[in-house]
């Protein structure tokens, strides 16, 4: 299969990356619906691939979201405008956009009240059994895609998505001038949380990790120290002392990017009391944790589930430099069955992967 | 030993209190006060409960990391009548009626700064080791941790104000108001001052749990709008939630854990809403198993409580107005002598019936 569409007749068949089984993507055609008056129609020209989309992959299901159906895989994207719906103002043909994976219903007490990324009704972007956007064009709302500033690549507009978590995370810990905090994991999630938190102030961040090159890559992104640590569940204790060292003062808040019995320890052991704990990496149902000490020590333990109202301030810190994205993407591949196949085995390896971009 | 002080040969009363001596071993003494500073009072106790720390104190020697070492007067739920004041003592009185609230804080760390002074490092609080508690006929205490009474509030609703003050801390910390639905599981002291305070900071439904059908009936006649007997086992959660949320039949805002363990824990995550706040108030274990990371993904947030801070004026505003009525929760009364002493402590122990024990001197 060529990259790209196959011009037919004189419409463009919209090709997409579709999940058919586990392990299984094949490029076959995907038809759009037809463009309503508040929507656009976007030609897809950068795309990330998440852990969760590998999970998809690798298993059909991710949480309690399972595949039941070919579903078009891909949720981290930015495109060009190519058509817009009759009333929509505020975008024009050729405007380069980042799109917010998710529809909300806007009728729920969650959108309401201004919480929709909780809304039960939500359809996101490569969530069975809503199709995602790795394809060559998407119909979207005009109000969940973000115009460009002229010097945000649609690759940095594409990593608005994974950036965002980190960004929604800071937010809810309350992430200020005062905060020292600590990271624990430095993939892709650990990075984008270093950068943003970073970026709202905190004075000095600490980041762990087993794997040493990704803490270099953290070391080189700003973290202030980098400490290695292991899976050894005994040596927690002692990975909390030299944590603890070198932070040198009160850790105010930890994010846990891995979500691990280990990891969530490790933080609610090392955060001061009255301190947050942040639990963003979802890897396991059942945790066993020291919760009562902690809670003991009024540390509050603060949950994440993606974002909300963060595409704008994200392109602004990328706008203006306060943020650098580009380092983390370090693989990129073009839209052909080959090339899918590896970018997703790319993925899934991790190693000096962090990033795996889509040029379409 | 008669109730009340000794007299000494040279006409002055001598000071006993309730001294934790040994495991199980509670022996009323002689207990010696510091000379009275500038901003301390002297107050006359009248009335001292007992709480589940203290019986553990008792039974173990310990409570979480902390050890009795050496013999330690016990007790820390108290209201009494100042004798004396300090020089510089300008808001009370000798004959004034106060609570006290039990523990001394550094007011030089960064937590005190803050405000946050239940979490300072240097806390002295009665009757954790090694700090003497307030089961005697008087203690010494900074003025500004004595509380006045109003005049329809009496000396053992004032003693009341110490469990009370937990379960207001903890609606404060989850932010419960006229539009927060509170699940509260467990039925005992704590859970019942919860319950009470939820209600006085205005929530409009209030679902309580427990094992106990008694424990159940007590909170019913204290105004939970719903009762749920619930289990021990780990297998009933799904069930037991589904006619939680039932019972509460609309979202379940805030749970409180007033029992801290894996099952009541578990429970309060998989029952309350998405963006809604489990807080964290009883302390069952140390390690727990629970279903964090799926409350987590639904931005359930999990909310500790330590104690609690600045609520003395509050509880007491809630009894003067009558907003919350504690007295119902008194339910055993002993006097001050080394029989009821031993009496009082193995009735709070054996549970059942027993919700507050109170002493009266």
């Amino acid at each position: 299969m060529e990259k790209g569409a196959k011009a037919d007749e004189e419409e463009e068949t919209n090709m997409a990356a579709w999940l058919l089984g586990v392990k299984n993507l094949k490029i076959q055609p995907y038809h759009l619906p037809p463009l309503g008056p508040h929507d656009v129609k976007v030609r897809v020209k950068a795309l990330g691939i998440c852990g969760s989309d590998v999970h998809h992959f690798k298993t059909m299901r991710c949480a309690n979201f399972i595949v039941k159906k070919p579903m078009v895989i891909g949720h981290e994207c930015a495109g060009i405008i190519e058509e817009v719906g009759t009333e929509v103002k505020s975008l024009v043909v050729g405007d380069p956009v980042a799109l917010e994976p998710g529809i909300s219903c806007g009728r729920c007490r969650h959108c309401k009240d201004g919480r929709y990324n909780l809304c039960p009704g939500m359809k996101f972007f490569g969530s069975p059994p809503t199709n995602g956007s790795l394809a060559n064009k998407v119909v979207h709302p005009a109000h969940l895609c973000y115009k460009l500033p002229e010097n945000v690549s649609l690759e940095e507009g594409a990593m608005c998505e994974p950036l965002s978590v980190g960004v929604h995370a800071c937010r809810r810990a309350n992430i200020n001038p005062e905060t020292s905090i600590l990271i624990i994991g430095s993939g892709p999630i650990g990075l984008v949380t270093l950068l943003a938190a970073r970026a709202f102030g905190a004075p000095r961040i600490v980041i762990t990790d087993v794997d040493e090159h990704r803490l270099s890559i953290a070391k080189m992104l700003g973290a202030d120290e980098a400490v290695q640590v292991s899976t050894d569940v005994q040596l927690v204790d002692e990975e909390v002392a030299r944590i603890q060292n070198a932070m040198g003062c009160d850790i105010n808040v930890s994010f846990d990017c891995v979500g691990y019995d280990r990891t969530m320890t490790t933080a609610l052991n090392a955060t001061r009391a009255g301190g947050k704990v942040c639990l963003i990496g979802l890897a396991l149902s059942q945790m066993t944790v020291p919760l009562t000490p902690a809670a003991a020590r009024e540390i509050d333990v603060i949950g994440i589930f993606r974002y909300r109202n963060t595409y704008p301030l994200c392109i602004e810190f990328l706008r203006t430099g306060k943020i650098d994205v580009k380092p983390l993407i370090t693989h990129r591949f073009g839209f052909s069955q080959e090339e899918i196949e590896q970018a997703f085995e790319t993925s899934a390896r991790g190693g000096t992967a962090i990033k795996v971009m889509f040029n379409l | 030993m008669g109730k009340g002080g000794m007299s000494r040969e040279d006409g002055e009363e001598e000071n006993m209190a309730a001294w934790l001596v040994g495991l199980n071993t509670l022996k009323i003494q002689p207990f010696t006060l510091p000379p009275l500073g500038p901003h301390e009072v002297r107050v006359r106790m009248k009335a001292v409960g007992i709480c589940g720390s203290d019986v553990h104190y008792l039974k173990t020697l310990r409570c979480a990391h902390f050890v009795v070492k050496e013999p330690m007067v016990i007790g820390h739920e108290c209201a009494g009548i100042i004798e004396e004041v300090g020089s510089d003592v300008k808001t009370l009185v000798p004959g004034d009626r106060v609570a006290l609230e039990p523990g001394i804080s550094c007011w030089r760390c960064d937590y005190c700064k803050e405000g946050r002074y239940n979490l300072c490092p240097d806390m002295k609080f009665f009757a954790t080791p090694p700090v003497h508690g307030s089961l005697a006929n008087q203690v010494v205490h900074p003025a500004d941790l004595c509380f006045k009474l109003p005049d329809n509030v009496s000396l053992e609703e004032g003693a009341m104000c110490e469990p009370l003050s937990v379960g207001v801390h903890a609606c404060r910390r989850a932010n419960v108001g006229p539009e927060t639905n509170v699940l509260v599981m467990g039925a005992g002291p704590i859970g019942l001052v919860t319950m009470l305070a939820a209600r006085a900071f205005g929530a409009p439904r209030i679902v309580i749990v427990d094992v106990d059908d008694h424990r159940l009936s007590v909170a019913k006649d204290l105004g939970a709008d719903d009762i749920i007997k619930v289990s021990t086992d780990m297998k009933d959660i799904p069930e037991e939630v589904a006619l939680i949320q039932k019972a509460m039949a609309t979202a379940i805002d805030v749970s409180f854990d007033c029992a801290g363990f894996n099952k009541t824990m578990s429970t309060a995550l998989d029952a309350t809403r998405s963006g809604g706040k489990v807080c964290l108030v009883g302390m069952g274990h140390n390690e727990m198993t629970v279903p964090l990371t799926p409350a987590a993904a639904r931005e359930v947030d999990v909310i500790g409580i330590f104690r609690y801070k600045n609520t003395w004026p509050l509880c007491l505003e809630f009894l003067r107005s009558g907003k919350i009525d504690v007295k119902p929760l008194i339910t055993h009364r002993f006097g001050f002598s080394q029989k009821e002493v031993e009496d009082a402590f193995e009735t709070s122990a054996r549970g059942g019936n027993a919700i507050k024990v109170m002493f009266n001197l």
